[in-house]
């Protein structure tokens, strides 16, 4: 989903007139945290079924990532974008910690993802899902928007990451569109140039 | 508060629902991103209200309250700087707006949940209520907060309103039907076709600022220009007037600029005169002033609520401020550095029009020029009074125009003559005019009837009572007349004069009906001279009075036709020096 978002972001930006340079121009602070935190999520992702510790403490460690990316967010609050980016992940930071640290699925929203899937979230063993049940706290925040056709991908996802993924655009516009472009300028400055009295 | 406490119940809800609270919520800040602008005045109304609406008509109160709760919340995180009690009222606002539409609706037999075309009664009554709560409580907000403003119950801005709000009952009504045809589907189509036409439509306004900037502004300086100053000024000098505030008009005139331009090239000239603009435009930044450039290098600052005073310690301030700017060439001008010559005027009671403003800046600023440049002076009416060989050439020139009467109505021709004398005489009398109002009253005395030489000879000859058509030609002639002398701008001083001799103190004149003090003083004088010659002499349309008997009756009418002070003057003046002479005739 988060993929979707940036592809449609840099696509809307092209089209407004924008520019991939921009993005050349990002200055984030702590940048680095951004990569790593990805590598570390991809690496529990695959180790957690095959080392045992692993995924005992895999949902610690999805908190704490989420943590950190907090609190890189926040110390980017200044850029566009990223208030909404930051309310985003809290929102699903606020549900997975509610939860033992697992978001919590919608069965019903799920239906069309296959049984297989259906069954693995009941058992508890997809990666860093569960299912919703009556215990659940705040269940409204949690994976319950179904993407299905006309939408090209099927998915469930949270309002979370829906506001992430506008903050992320926001962003990306932002960036492609403050490229400085050529021309323009001039073109201004000749039709001021004109005659004048006296 | 109370009533979204009471009527909101999260937690019976499936979390189907909830996504569609989601997508609901997300569509008003959508559409309150992209409200829908208007030219040519940028209305804007925003489309969030048919999203309200056709959710109650569709999902019933607790929905719509939940939207407009999540999207509170998303206004209070992303509009902070806005006072939290602001969002609070905004919120009750809608609460009370919302629930008042949904139990009139409930009222009114409208079913919920789907929509009925054959019974369209109910929507209409909700959304009637919607919009009177709206109304009422804005109306309340701007009356608590001390600034009930201007024109908000005027008759267009209700119509505007109304058309805004049949729009949103329109729309809620489409995605009303799409909504429970299409769900999703539906509601992204509407949101897209909003979206888009908000788009459009703001498009439009920037092409339409663009293009009356065009007409407003002039290129060089990026000032307003001429046309548009003259009507900012005629619209500011009827408000000040009426509000009776303030107003002051000031030229700036560039000293030595032909001289500039000669050493440096029109080129250089034209960069002087843009960096003086944006000198202008800087220092009236954050001020209600309005600059423009009034022609070639004069410059016109129009100020709203300022006394003369103010703007002369503005101006004076001003002009220090530019000796010590710098600009390349200007070591070559007498004064070596940057400079200009300004005029400063300031609305009287008795003006009647803005032009009598801006010819008193105008004489205000030759006066500057004339005390050696590099100054500001404020109008005096003493420092200005024409010259003796001047007035002699004035004269002259108004005689001839007066002697087209001896062939065409030889009546006027001594009518004006009798009158131009009496002022001549009565104004040296009078001690609190200055030397200039004396010639003006004078001069004006002699041309104040120019204009019925537009009017025909038979009207004028005519023996007997006028008719009433007749009659309305006659009151044309102050029109005329101010026609003709307009003409050459000289003469502009007289125009007043021309124009409202026939003005009556009480207001019951004519051309434009004018009351007391708002009749410029010479008017008021001439019209009292003009009466009694009138009275006294033998005209076709009615009978003669003695001067006893015409100084009775403008005794009788001071205070409603004439102005009681003057006219007691004028009494006075004509018994110490008519009466004894007229009485001499009788004897003989």
């Amino acid at each position: 989903m988060v993929y979707d978002g940036i592809i449609l972001s840099l696509l809307i930006g092209w089209f407004r007139g924008g520019s991939l340079k921009g993005l050349a121009n990002m200055k984030l602070r702590g940048g680095w945290l951004f990569p790593l935190l990805l590598a570390v999520q991809f690496a529990v992702f695959f180790l957690q079924e095959r080392v045992a510790w692993i995924a005992k403490m895999s949902n610690g460690i999805f908190l704490l990532v989420y943590i950190i990316g907090l609190v890189f967010l926040w110390l980017n609050r200044h850029q566009p974008g990223f208030p909404v980016i930051f309310a985003g992940v809290l929102l699903n930071f606020i549900v997975m910690a509610l939860n033992g640290g697992r978001m919590p699925v919608s069965i019903e929203a799920a239906q069309f993802l296959g049984r297989e899937y259906i069954e693995a979230l009941k058992a508890g063993m997809y990666g860093k899902h569960q299912a919703i049940t009556s215990e659940t706290l705040l269940p409204f925040l949690g994976d319950i928007i179904p993407l299905s056709p006309p939408y090209p991908r099927q998915q469930v996802i949270s309002i979370g990451d829906v506001v992430m993924n506008v903050g992320a655009f926001l962003f990306i516009q932002h960036l492609m569109l403050s490229a400085p472009r050529h021309g323009a300028d001039d073109a201004e400055n000749e039709t001021t140039a004109a005659p004048a009295n006296q | 508060m109370y009533i979204f406490a009471t009527e909101v119940d999260i937690h019976s809800q499936s979390l189907k629902d909830w996504v569609l609270v989601y997508i609901l919520t997300g569509s008003v800040v959508l559409l309150n991103l992209f409200p829908i602008i208007l030219p040519p005045k940028a209305n804007s109304f925003s489309m969030d209200s048919a999203v309200y609406l056709a959710t109650l008509f569709l999902y019933g109160l607790n929905f719509a309250l939940q939207v407009l709760f999540i999207f509170s919340v998303i206004e209070l995180y992303r509009n902070q700087r806005m006072s939290a009690w602001r969002h609070l009222f905004n919120f009750s606002m809608y609460c009370l707006m919302i629930s008042g539409a949904y139990y009139s609706f409930l009222f009114f037999n409208g079913d919920i949940g789907k929509i009925n075309v054959h019974h369209l009664f109910p929507y209409l009554i909700s959304l009637l209520v919607y919009f009177s709560i709206n109304v009422l409580l804005i109306f309340l907000f701007f009356y608590f907060i001390g600034q009930v403003f201007k024109g908000a119950l005027e008759l267009g801005v209700l119509k505007e309103a109304c058309v805004g709000y049949s729009v949103t009952l329109l729309l809620s009504m489409v995605l009303a039907i799409l909504l429970s045809e299409e769900k999703y589907f539906g509601l992204s189509l509407f949101i897209i076709l909003v979206t888009i036409l908000s788009i459009v439509f703001r498009k439009f306004l920037e092409l339409y600022q663009l293009v009356s900037n065009r007409a407003n502004k002039d290129h060089l300086t990026g000032l307003y220009n001429h046309g548009f100053f003259k009507e900012t000024l005629k619209e500011q000098f009827s408000d000040c007037k009426m509000l009776k505030q303030p107003l002051t008009l000031a030229f700036l005139d560039l000293d030595d600029f032909k001289k500039y331009n000669d050493r440096n090239g029109h080129l250089q000239g034209d960069r002087l005169l843009a960096f003086f603009g944006k000198l202008l435009q800087k220092a009236v930044e954050g001020t209600s002033f309005t600059v423009a450039r009034y022609g070639g290098e004069e410059f016109a600052i129009l100020m709203p609520n300022t006394t003369k005073e103010d703007a002369y310690a503005f101006l004076n301030r001003l002009r220090k401020e530019v000796n010590d700017t710098y600009f390349e060439g200007v070591e070559h001008i007498p004064y070596r550095c940057l400079s200009f010559s300004c005029g400063i005027a300031e609305m009287e009671k008795d003006m009647h029009e803005s032009d009598e403003l801006i010819h008193r800046a105008d004489q205000a600023l030759y006066y500057a020029k004339a005390q050696g440049k590099n100054n500001v002076q404020l109008y005096d009416k003493h420092n200005m009074s024409l010259d003796e060989i001047r007035f002699k050439q004035d004269l002259e020139a108004l005689e001839q125009q007066v002697k087209f009467f001896l062939s065409k109505d030889v009546y006027t021709y001594r009518h004006s003559k009798r009158v131009f004398k009496y002022a001549l005489e009565f104004g040296s009398r009078l001690d609190e005019l200055t030397d200039h109002e004396r010639q003006t009253l004078v001069l004006g005395a002699l041309i104040h009837d120019i204009g019925k030489i537009e009017v025909p000879r038979d009207i004028l000859n005519k023996r007997g009572k006028l008719e009433k058509h007749e009659w309305e030609i006659i009151k044309k002639h102050v029109t005329w007349g101010r026609e003709i002398v307009a003409a050459e701008k000289r003469f502009d001083d007289l125009l007043p004069l021309v124009e409202l001799h026939h003005e009556r103190y009480d207001g019951k004149g004519y051309p434009y009906g004018l009351k007391g003090e708002e009749i410029p003083k010479l008017a008021r004088i001439l019209c009292i001279i003009d009466s009694f010659d009138a009275m006294t002499t033998e005209r076709p349309y009615q009978p003669t009075k003695t001067f006893e008997e015409a100084l009775e009756e403008i005794e009788r009418c001071a205070g409603t036709q004439f102005d009681p002070v003057y006219a007691a003057k004028f009494i006075a003046f004509v018994r110490k020096h008519y009466l004894p002479l007229a009485e001499m005739e009788q004897l003989n």
